[in-house]
């Protein structure tokens, strides 16, 4: 069970910009175990974009800088390598798939090559040989006409077909990790449906883990295992998908499933969108970041930062609320009827 | 391809006909009678003239006689050298623009490439700074000025070195090419390499080369074969109107180096108001540049594959 992949603890990354130094991740910890879904979810620009990428190596340096934390893949380290040493798992060990597909993949390239040549540079496969792959990944990914397919450019595709294309070029190298970074967020309802669908299938036929990162809760109770939840740069409540939807311990997650549309028609929901914005992260709150907008936002909140809070078992939040002297935290489950 | 190449000349054909038309017109409108012209027609060339081209007969007479002639591929005889057709004239000198024109592009092109490439990869440090200084000079300043600067330098080499190294001017030899199309290359190259530094600057940021990153490739490969060859296409798009700017400059760079080449008798025949010639080259000029934009943009349906549709 606790067969840990990936590990990475006290992540911080800042960006260097006119306005001054941005705080994008403020020690962000969490772990993905074999072969289960990780969801990381929040807002947009709470960082989870900059937090996989920093396990990458993609975060453009300067501007960015990675101040604190590691990474371990199987126990290696992997950031601060050089591009030649991180190249030993990206694509190899570690596939990743984009947000937007119509810009992730190379205009004047055929997607066949595109994805021949990770075959070609990682396993060393003759130009003819990683072709054959190329088609028969494209096939895997549900892509008819694979072989004709392989031979198209970009522009030939459609949005959900381009994805299927990253996500065949990301298994190449069988990865032991794929991140999916919004990889249905520019696509159709229906077309993401089959994206996530496509994703789950693969995860069984491959036995990878997968760090799915998304805003959309209804996303993540369909194909997560666990769930991180984000907010300004830092991770605020993490634990299993029932754990996160059914004891929601957090503030800041009630209010994410306040704003989530529910699909039971005869259920009479409003939508309550969180009011207000999340701090700036040029200037981080000292104490919690969601005091702000917190409805049971106390004095001890504001200029003190909370702890992860053990709730149950793999079950954190960083709430003042779950400290023994706060006030009944009945009051939490209070918010969705007002 | 094939119907996007049919149309493409199809359009390049009525072009010229627009050029030889509104120069047949602007000739026409020029106050003054060629053949009144004290400069050098003598009787019997008047005689030719007028039996040739019919200047007794109403101007829309004149203009179907001109057109249909051009038609056949003949643009008329000279009015001030004696029974030199211009056909001829075309056919002696415009290999030499030619081959000074084709080498100007190549300089311009690959300098323009390589200069951009590197400014970009040393964006705001060094090299950056001193060719993006360089490049404005070269936009700005006239290609007479560099042709003199030029010759200038090579007269400093050539008597360091003690014998004629790299010739002056004149023409004949790959030696006597190198300056003058260096200079003829030089605005464009400059142009080239601003526009090239841009689209690497910006390709470093896209979305596909993030991709390649994440992929695992190396910085060499990436390079290679992700951002060069997307880069390059912008570069590849101006080329034709820059091929077109490269044959006009030719006419000053080869007055200075004294080079026997086509620009030159267009001048000369400017000054001395042979209407013939001045007609004929502009014409052959017109088309020459159609089609050469025509082929760029064929080339260009080759190297990116987005615009094999249309
Ligand atoms: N290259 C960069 N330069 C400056 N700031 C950046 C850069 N990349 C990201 N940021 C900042 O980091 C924060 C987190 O961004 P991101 O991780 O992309 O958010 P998201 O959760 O939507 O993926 C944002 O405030 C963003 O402005
Ligand atoms: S720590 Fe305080 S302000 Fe932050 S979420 Fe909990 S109760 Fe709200
Ligand atoms: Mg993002």
């Amino acid at each position: 069970m606790s067969d840990i992949v990936l590990d990475v603890k006290n992540l911080r990354v800042e960006f260097d910009t006119y306005g001054g130094i941005v705080k994008a991740v403020r020690g962000v910890s969490f772990s993905v175990p074999r072969g289960q879904t990780l969801a990381i979810v929040g807002e947009s620009g709470c960082g989870k974009s900059v937090t996989v990428q920093a396990i990458m190596g993609l975060i453009p340096m300067p501007p960015g800088r990675i101040t604190s934390g590691s990474a371990k893949l199987n126990g290696q380290e992997m950031l601060g390598l050089s591009p030649k040493e991180a190249n030993q798992f990206r694509g190899v060990e570690i596939g990743m798939i984009f947000q937007d597909p119509m810009t992730s993949l190379n205009p004047t390239m055929t997607i066949g090559d595109q994805i021949a040549e990770t075959l070609i540079v990682h396993r060393g496969y003759t130009k003819k040989a990683s072709a054959k792959i190329a088609v028969d990944l494209l096939d895997k990914t549900k892509i008819p006409e694979a072989a004709k397919r392989a031979r198209q450019y970009p522009f030939e595709f459609s949005g959900g077909m381009l994805q299927r294309s990253m996500i065949a070029m990301s298994l190449a190298c069988n990865p032991t990790v794929l991140i999916a970074d919004e990889p249905t967020t520019a696509l159709d309802v229906t077309i993401q449906a089959e994206i996530l669908e496509l994703m789950l299938e693969l995860k069984r036929t491959e036995g990878m883990s997968i760090i799915l990162i998304t805003h959309d809760l209804a996303v993540v109770a369909r194909v997560a295992d666990d769930v991180a939840v984000m907010y300004a740069g830092q991770i605020i409540e993490s634990g299993s998908v029932d754990q996160i939807f059914y004891e929601s311990a957090h503030p800041y997650t009630m209010g994410l499933k306040e704003a989530m549309p529910t699909n039971k028609p005869n259920e009479e929901r409003k939508l309550m969108p969180i009011s207000g914005s999340p701090p700036d992260l040029f200037h981080p709150p000292a104490g919690c970041g969601y005091f702000a907008r917190c409805p049971h936002a106390m004095d001890i909140c504001e200029s003190n930062q909370p702890s992860g809070f053990r709730i149950a078992a793999d079950h954190y939040a960083s709430c003042w609320l779950h400290h023994e002297l706060a006030p009944e935290v009945d009051a939490l489950h209070l918010v969705g009827d007002q | 391809m094939f119907k996007y190449t049919l149309k493409r000349l199809l359009a390049g054909v009525i072009t010229v006909w627009f050029i030889a038309t509104a120069t047949f017109v602007a000739m026409h409108a020029v106050p003054g009678d060629p053949l009144l012209n004290d400069k050098a027609v003598t009787p019997e060339i008047r005689r030719n003239l007028e039996e040739k081209y019919g200047l007794d007969k109403p101007v829309f007479t004149q203009y179907l006689i001109y057109m249909g002639n051009m038609l056949q591929g003949d643009f008329g005889i000279s009015f001030t050298q004696q029974n030199r057709r211009v056909n001829d004239i075309i056919r002696d000198h415009f290999p030499v623009s030619a081959m000074l024109g084709l080498l100007a592009i190549f300089f311009a092109t690959a300098g323009g490439i390589v200069w951009g490439a590197l400014t970009a990869t040393y964006r705001n440090r060094a090299p950056d700074v001193v060719i993006m200084f360089l490049v404005i000079l070269g936009i700005s300043v006239p290609s007479f000025v560099f042709a003199a600067l030029g010759q200038l330098l090579l007269v400093n080499i050539n008597s360091w070195v003690g014998y004629s190294l790299i010739p002056v001017a004149g023409w004949g030899t790959i030696r006597h090419m190198l300056m003058p199309a260096l200079v003829l290359g030089l605005g464009t190259m400059a142009l080239l390499t601003r526009l090239m530094r841009s689209t690497m600057l910006d390709i470093v940021n896209a979305d596909y080369i993030r991709t390649a990153k994440a992929k695992g490739l190396s910085p060499l490969r990436i390079f290679f074969r992700h951002q060069l060859r997307n880069a390059i296409l912008p570069v590849v798009t101006i080329l034709g109107p820059q091929i077109a700017a490269i044959t006009t400059g030719g006419f000053v760079v080869e007055l200075v180096f004294a080079i026997p080449g086509l620009g030159r008798y267009f001048v000369q025949a400017v000054q001395q108001l042979d209407y013939t010639v001045i007609m004929g080259t502009t014409v052959f000029y017109g088309a020459f540049l159609v089609l050469m934009v025509i082929t760029v943009d064929i080339i260009y349906g080759y190297i990116d594959p987005r615009v094999q549709l249309e």
